[in-house]
């Protein structure tokens, strides 16, 4: 199956200007600039397949906003190529945007001070949506996201999560067959969270629409994506499954342990002890070296335990790691 | 061709009709603008009498011409408010990111910038203008002939390009300099200056400039001498000066939507 999305050795370049402090620092940039070259996107490779819920995610200043904006058309990249759905977004933007939706979260498309229902429509007619596409689309995406009550209410009155509903409709009205979300659930409460991540679980079902998803909300990441891509410092540091990617950074779990009365040897060969509050004593353990069955029949030998739960490192613990091991000093 | 310019010709219609309708959200504004407008520029004209009066005419530019001249700037510029003024917001948008979202519209993006605001309330812009222009043409002893007619039609089309021409340059620098230079005002003045008083009566290195390299002599200036047989000062030029400002118009069009193409690729977008 064709890549939906190809990217070969991308790299953007800016240009900085050092500016000095002070009334004789601003004086000295303005005549003698001294400029530096600084490449925000630094050789990126990847490429997705079509019906993929990818999570392209990194710390503040990465290079993702970058990426995604040279995808998109744009921005233009210093050197490398991009093809998305066979096309370059250089080299015909008007084609390759008709197939995309984007839907920023800190921004909206939507008309301020109209109804939402105007905005769409003006979308319907730059897209050349015809009238019965349209209308089918407008119904799902109006049952599923909900926007019946608002659907005739100014854009400036709306919550921030009916806004955010109307504006991952708008971006669908098309029928894209990419959708790149920038931050969509920002601010938003934990059951507007819910609807949305709901609803690209189910256009991704339903319609094999392929999702790329940069956020800080790791939970999203969890919840959604089955790959992720990791970027820091312009170049991709981390690309696989999201399972993998946890294992691989992060090979151990937690056992919680709360003894019954105070003890003095806690130390146990399989184990380390990462911290002790009165009664309950955090162990860590290597997946690869015993199971968590194993340790805990080891630790009952000699411990009074009175209650047990297991930890799994999550995505946010991976992910932390990743920044660490790979930030510059 | 013919399905791009429908497609193209119905999103403008659309954000006609809803730009009509988010002016209509506002009407304390458009009352206010209603006021304001005539009151700017009849007392224009109404300096203009006395200046003439009590001195004498403007290089031989009498009343009813100066009247003449100054109707028909204000037309042209009224007409340019009313469909262009999103020219002037171009560098705001290029600090702000605005471009972002035209760009992620399979259409052309100065195009979206143009249509997606039709200014209505301009059209006040537009009454006094007529006025002034039609009190001026008869006391000038203007002919409304439909050949004449005519030519005032191509005159106020090439006129409207010179300014959307002007406007649009000057914007695009923003996407070099990023910085908020706001040149909008610094081109208004120049503009009235240039076109609601006889170029005539600048200095020769004026009048070359207004004529050769930023061409907004010929929006009123020298149409209005053409159809008035007035003095056009120290430059003389071919033909009719009615059948040039057209061809400006749109040679000035062209070159400022290939600089806007230009700096199109240089567009960072900001921030996120």
């Amino acid at each position: 199956m064709d890549a939906v999305i190809e990217v070969k050795d991308l790299v953007k370049e800016y240009i900085i200007v050092k500016k000095e402090s002070g009334l004789r620092g601003s004086i000295k940039s303005l005549l003698f600039p001294k400029k530096t070259k600084f490449n925000g996107v630094n050789g990126i490779s990847f490429s997705i397949s079509p019906g993929e819920i990818v999570g392209y995610i990194g710390p503040n200043g990465a290079g993702k906003s970058t990426t995604i904006k040279m995808l998109t058309g744009i921005l233009h990249p210093t050197a490398g190529s991009i093809k998305v759905c066979g096309i370059s977004p250089q080299a015909d933007r008007k084609a390759v945007v008709r197939k995309l939706g984007v839907v920023f979260g800190q921004r909206t498309q939507l008309y301020w001070d109209l109804r939402l229902g105007e905005s769409f429509e003006l979308l319907r007619r730059i897209y050349q949506i015809d009238q019965v596409s349209y209308e089918e689309n407008l119904a799902v995406l109006t049952d599923v996201l909900k926007l019946h009550d608002f659907m005739n209410t100014p854009v400036r009155q709306l919550s921030l999560g009916q806004r955010m509903r109307g504006d991952i409709a708008a971006s669908m009205l098309h029928s894209p067959s990419v959708l790149f979300l920038d931050e969509p659930t920002i601010g938003l409460d934990a059951d507007a969270k819910h609807a949305i991540r709901n609803f690209i679980k189910e256009i991704n079902r339903t319609r094999g629409v392929t999702v790329i998803l940069t956020t800080h909300d790791l939970d999203d990441v969890e919840q959604l994506c089955s790959r992720i891509i990791v970027v820091n410092n312009g170049k991709i540091v981390e690309d696989g499954p999201i399972g993998s990617i946890i294992h691989k950074l992060t090979p151990h779990r937690m056992l919680v342990v709360e003894l019954q009365e105070p003890c003095q040897d806690l130390t146990t060969p399989h184990a380390t002890v990462i911290k002790q509050e009165g009664l309950k004593i955090w162990y860590q353990f290597e997946k690869e070296s015993i199971s968590a069955s194993e340790l805990i029949a080891a630790l009952s030998q000699k411990l009074p335990i009175q209650d047990i739960s297991v930890k799994e490192p999550n995505v946010e613990d991976a992910i932390r790691e990743v920044y660490k091991t790979t930030a510059t000093v | 061709m013919v399905s791009t310019i429908k497609h193209y010709v119905s999103v403008a219609s659309c954000w006609a009709r809803l730009a009509i309708q988010r002016q209509l959200e506002y009407p304390l504004f458009l009352f206010s603008w209603l006021l304001m407008i005539p009151i700017q520029y009849f007392s224009g004209i109404w300096m203009l009498k006395i200046i003439v009066d009590r001195f004498q005419a403007l290089n031989g530019w009498d009343f009813p011409q100066l009247t003449f001249l100054y109707g028909l700037g204000l037309i042209s510029h009224g007409i340019f408010v009313v469909f262009f003024i999103n020219t002037w917001s171009i560098d705001h948008m290029v600090i702000n990111g605005g471009f972002d979202r035209l760009l992620l519209r399979p259409m052309n993006v100065f195009f979206q910038l143009v249509a997606s605001y039709v200014n209505f309330i301009g059209l006040i812009d537009c009454i006094p203008g007529i006025i002034i222009f039609v009190y001026g043409a008869e006391i000038a002893g203007f002919e409304w002939s439909l050949v004449n007619i005519g030519k005032l039609i191509l005159v106020l089309i090439g006129g409207i390009l010179i300014r959307a021409a002007l406007f649009t340059s000057l914007g695009t620098i923003a996407f070099w300099t990023k910085r908020n230079g706001s040149m909008v005002g610094f081109a208004l003045t120049m503009l009235e200056r240039a076109t609601m008083y006889p170029l005539s009566m600048y200095p020769y290195f004026l009048q070359a400039l207004f004529t050769f390299l930023i061409p907004i002599g010929f929006i009123s200036f020298y149409p209005a001498a053409e159809f008035l047989h007035a003095d056009s000062g120290g430059i003389d030029l071919p033909l009719s000066f009615a059948l040039w400002t057209p061809v400006v118009g749109i040679i000035c069009f062209l070159i400022a939507g290939g600089i806007f193409k230009f700096g199109m690729k240089n567009y960072e977008s900001a921030g996120s």
